[in-house]
């Protein structure tokens, strides 16, 4: 073929050598900032982990002694408290994630409509947002104690009713650190929630009214899949958050009552330094933990993202 | 079949009036078109007959019953959106299907009239189609689709061609006749293009600043507009607007003009002028003319021989002359003797 025949376009993708050269230098110089962050913070201590989930170690002597598989060996067959911890970061997954949810949208639709108490409502939820989750522990485990200066169980036995024993009943406890986390977290998100409602075109509210649709119809049919791009941002960042939740259970139970609250990172964390020579099988949870949050995430763009629509 | 009534409608936004104590019957079975420049009050109109935007105060009627207090799904309307606000996340066939299950229809008749409404506005074969992976005028046909499907007694549309191209806008207009030929319910249609509002009326309501100017076929608005706006309004260009000496304004019509290069002889409007512009527009020429008084006017003709730069010569014979008295009302249209003697004895020139 000779030289005039090559199609014009190919010509002008490629342009010189030189010019390509450059072309690919700028291009790398500009992600170079945030590969270099990912490499030294995200993609090196992954690669130690697995490493050192090989290991029989301490945190002075990361690498004393190959072991192989050892570790997952104990984790999967020998030791009963890792499915232990999995369960229950599993059910605090679960429940902050329908929790959150859940309010989040109420709240939204509650604050839809502008009226001026829905501007003090966006900041008072908001705000304990900006509170720091040690800070918001310990204030809901004042609030939720047993002892006479507990909030919630004064006002429950001025009702007359039952004391419940929050965070001292295994039973409870889960479901207290749950409740903190939504009240925490749930101004956020009903902001997110609410700002891609506000984005509906009023029309299609109104012909759906003319459609003859009932509120509650309205809501299901039209809102809800109007603003699924931003659940399903919230699906993806409430499960890879939950599922690393630490500083509240920390605070709040320390794992207890029991091992009824201690979930995979309190778990990881009591192995890698709580105790002796235990770091290479805390490392081999952590690489659990990693696998099961890829595969969770995969599995939402790969299954749930289908039933999402983007604009 | 129904006919709507307005009694003594008000409507403000906040403390801003719109619409003060209006009244106005829409026939049934007409093809009735609201038009205005922007901010009229006409869509304000058509969203309380869907209500969607009730009035402040007063009545609106359909045949007879006041409908006020009606929810907008129980009105027996249907309407078209200028953004057609069909439902993005549903496909073609659920956004004409919706209104039906709202309405408990039968699964099989749903499935029927889909499947009719669906050939109508040619869609049937984009019936799983997404709305994002269609053209503003299929969108179009499913807003028409969805309104149609209702069978309502009455069909509101709110500037619905606005978003097309020209061509298509105007296909779109001779078809939204014939469905309406074809179905012959009450049509309430808001635009604010004049040449929509002619070619597709039965009856014109011209509004302005929240009241009507006049309602009338588009033959008597055109040959017998009611005040000076309404001649200005309808017609393109607009009726020429001539102050008079003793106040009063006449008007002629840029077709009715009549151009020589010498004077011509006979009674009614002489003027000198220059042609100032010329616009070939194929069937006609569209000229703008500098009369002797320093004023402007447009002249619409079929001759294109005549030049820019060139000096003209202006005629209106007297039956082509509209008199609008001092408040700008409509006086007389190829009368009044005494007004066309002013004409002739204080205006012409010699």
């Amino acid at each position: 073929m000779s030289k005039d025949k090559t199609p014009s376009y190919v010509h002008q993708n490629k342009g010189s050598l030189g010019k390509r050269v450059t072309n690919a230098v700028t291009s790398w110089l500009m992600v170079l900032p945030a590969v270099a962050f990912l490499i030294a913070f995200v993609v090196y201590p992954a690669v130690n982990m697995a490493i050192m989930s090989l290991f029989y170690s301490n945190a002075t002597k990361p690498y004393k002694k190959f072991i192989g598989l050892d570790n997952y060996n104990t984790l999967f067959f020998v030791k009963k408290d890792f499915y232990n911890a999995l369960g229950n970061t599993a059910y605090y997954t679960a429940g902050a994630l329908v929790s959150i949810i859940v309010f989040s949208v109420l709240l939204a639709q509650w604050m839809f409509r502008s009226r001026k108490l829905n501007n003090v409502a966006q900041t008072v939820f908001f705000t304990p947002h900006l509170v720091a989750g040690v800070s918001a522990g310990f204030i809901w485990s004042w609030l939720l104690s047993s002892q006479s200066y507990g909030l919630f169980n004064t006002v429950l036995t001025s009702l007359g009713l039952p004391a419940v024993r929050w965070l001292d009943d295994s039973s409870t406890a889960m479901i207290s650190i749950i409740m903190m986390n939504t009240w925490k977290n749930i101004g956020y998100y009903a902001l997110i929630i609410l700002s891609s409602m506000k984005s509906i075109p009023t029309e299609i509210y109104e012909a759906a009214r003319l459609d003859n649709a009932s509120s509650f119809k309205i809501f299901f049919r039209i809102t809800l899949p109007m603003i699924s791009p931003q659940l399903f941002l919230l699906l993806i960042t409430i499960t890879t958050g939950s599922f690393k939740v630490f500083d509240s259970v920390r605070i709040m139970t320390n794992g207890g009552p029991g091992d009824s609250t201690r979930v995979l990172s309190m778990y990881i964390y009591d192995y890698a330094f709580q105790r002796n020579n235990t770091l290479g099988y805390a490392c081999s949870a952590g690489m659990i933990m990693m696998i099961i949050m890829i595969v969770l995430t995969v599995f939402d763009f790969a299954f749930v993202e289908k039933k999402v629509h983007y604009q | 079949m129904a006919q709507i009534e307005f009694r003594n409608v008000s409507k403000y936004f906040g403390s801003n009036k719109v619409i003060e104590n209006l009244n106005l019957t829409i026939e049934d079975g007409k093809f009735t078109v609201l038009v205005g420049s922007s901010g009229c009050g006409k869509t304000t109109l058509l969203r309380m007959i869907a209500g969607i935007g009730p009035a402040t105060s007063g009545q609106v009627l359909m045949n007879g019953k006041d409908i006020s207090e009606v929810a907008p799904g129980k009105r027996d309307i249907a309407m078209v959106f200028q953004n057609y606000a069909i439902y993005p996340t549903m496909t073609v066939r659920e956004n004409i299907e919706f209104g039906l299950k709202n309405r408990k229809v039968p699964k099989e008749e749903r499935n029927r009239l889909i499947d009719e409404y669906s050939r109508i506005v040619d869609m049937y074969n984009l019936l799983s189609r997404k709305p994002s992976q269609l053209s503003g005028g299929q969108r179009q046909r499913i807003a028409l689709a969805r309104a149609m499907v209702k069978k309502p007694a009455v069909f509101l549309m709110d500037e619905p061609l606005s978003n097309l191209d020209a061509k298509l806008r105007a296909s779109m207009r001779i078809e939204l006749k014939e469905l309406h030929q074809k179905l012959k319910t009450t049509f309430v249609y808001v635009t604010h293009d004049q040449v929509e509002a002619m070619s597709m009326a039965d009856i014109i309501v011209l509004m302005e600043k929240g009241e009507i100017q006049q309602v009338g076929t588009p033959e008597e608005i055109y040959h017998e507009p009611a005040n000076v706006f309404a001649a200005q309004f309808i017609g393109t260009p607009p009726m020429n607007i001539i102050d008079m000496p003793n106040g009063y304004k006449m008007g002629y019509r840029p077709e009715s003009v009549v151009f020589t290069a010498e004077k011509p002889a006979g009674d009614g409007y002489r003027k000198k002028g220059r042609i100032v512009t010329r616009e070939m527009l194929g069937a006609e020429t569209q000229y703008k003319v500098e009369l002797s008084s320093g004023q402007a006017v447009m002249v619409k003709i079929a001759d294109s021989r005549f030049r820019e730069k060139q000096d003209v010569w202006i005629t209106v014979e007297p039956e082509h002359l509209h008199y609008f008295d001092l408040s700008g009302v409509h006086y007389s249209h190829g009368g009044a003797p005494e007004l066309l003697a002013e004409v002739v004895g204080g205006m012409n020139d010699v």
